[in-house]
């Protein structure tokens, strides 16, 4: 059984990672079903805790995947996991990739280009926005996102570092008052 | 392959650095927003109209759009290699810190005020990417007049309704196109 165990992984993430079209939040509630309901890898909580770690580290919150392996079968789990999860989306992305080089400068391309830029303009509104109405939506949650929009919109190439941070901090202060 | 021959091309090393000090340094998500204001905004590597267009295609392809878009942007600056060192740059550093911060809290179980840094962090990440939404917004209605409509018939149905991403791009993008055409401005 724990021979197979890579393996497993490879069969529960691969198809998963061809799946995960419009991005990586669209096959958590599977993995979710599958790490605990069909395969018993973990329980429920344990997959609640892994999720709100990857949420808390840097980097895409596509880590999941890692943490899961990791939960799973260490080292090993970790690195099988990944890469079942993250190199066949990507062999995909790079021969779009390539295609769409190839034909820079077309006028179909430019033609695209314009056209997709007020539609990915709205995708990325659109998923902040998602973000923003599924967390806990406390009136200091809002003001820190109202403080911070303007912030950044008056100060493009203010390092956004400094200004998380102040933002976290900012947060666990109104946490202990109340 | 065809370059634009008045741009020097960027070294690979600098596309390591910055796809790796964006990994470990984007704390609360929103990457495609950091990840814009580094290429376009201060090193003026790709344009906002080669930025979009990639991140469009990150997005309706399958896998992480963060990837998607690093692979893009390194095929475009670097070819092949390019891509694999961005794609790799971003992941590994993060995937390591995942994987220490997940010892750690198993060690120390999860605490209130961790909670809160990290929902602060999130709400400001999120202001981020607002503020780089709306430049889009505002660089894309100079030059379309039916810019704001397009960013409406998308932004409505996916963010308000939470329809399905993938249908409505692919109804909206002909439009889109279409929109582009007719309504350029100046």
């Amino acid at each position: 059984m724990r021979d197979d165990l890579p393996w497993q992984l490879v069969l529960v993430f691969a198809p998963l990672s061809l799946l995960s079209i419009g991005g990586g939040q669209s096959v958590i509630a599977d993995l979710n079903k599958q790490a605990v309901d069909v395969h018993g890898w973990m329980s429920q909580a344990d997959f609640v805790s892994l999720f709100a770690i990857s949420r808390a580290s840097p980097g895409p919150g596509s880590l999941l995947s890692t943490l899961v392996g990791w939960q799973i079968d260490g080292w090993v789990g970790a690195v099988v996991a990944s890469m079942a999860y993250f190199v066949p989306s990507s062999l995909i992305a790079f021969a779009v990739s390539r295609v769409w080089t190839r034909y820079r400068g077309r006028a179909w391309q430019g033609a695209l280009e314009e056209g997709l830029a007020p539609l990915a303009t709205g995708l990325i509104l659109a998923g902040a926005f998602t973000v923003l109405v599924s967390s806990s939506g406390t009136l200091s949650l809002w003001l820190i996102v109202a403080v911070c929009t303007a912030t950044f919109i008056l100060r493009p190439k203010l390092n956004p570092l400094p200004v998380l941070l102040a933002a976290g901090l900012a947060q666990v202060a109104v946490g202990a008052l109340s | 392959m065809t370059k634009t021959e008045s741009k020097p091309l960027v070294r690979l090393l600098e596309i390591l650095v910055l796809f790796a000090r964006i990994g470990v340094t984007s704390f609360g998500g929103g990457l495609s927003a950091w990840i814009y204001r580094e290429v376009v905004d201060r090193r003026r590597w790709l344009t906002e109209d080669e930025f979009l267009a990639g991140l469009t295609l990150a997005q309706i392809l399958p896998g992480p759009n963060v990837i998607n878009i690093s692979i893009y942007i390194g095929q475009r600056l670097r070819g092949p290699v390019g891509s694999a060192i961005a794609a790799l740059a971003l992941l590994l550093p993060p995937m390591i810190v995942a994987v220490l911060l997940l010892a750690l809290f198993q060690s120390y179980g999860d605490l209130a005020w961790l909670q809160n840094l990290l929902q602060g962090i999130a709400a400001a990440a999120i202001g981020l990417t607002f503020s780089v939404g709306f430049r889009a917004a505002r660089h894309a209605s100079k030059t379309n007049r039916w810019a704001l409509a397009i960013l409406a018939l998308i932004f409505i149905p996916i963010g308000l309704l939470r329809w399905p991403l993938v249908p409505v791009v692919l109804c909206v993008a002909p439009l889109a196109v279409l929109a582009a055409r007719k309504g350029k401005t100046g």
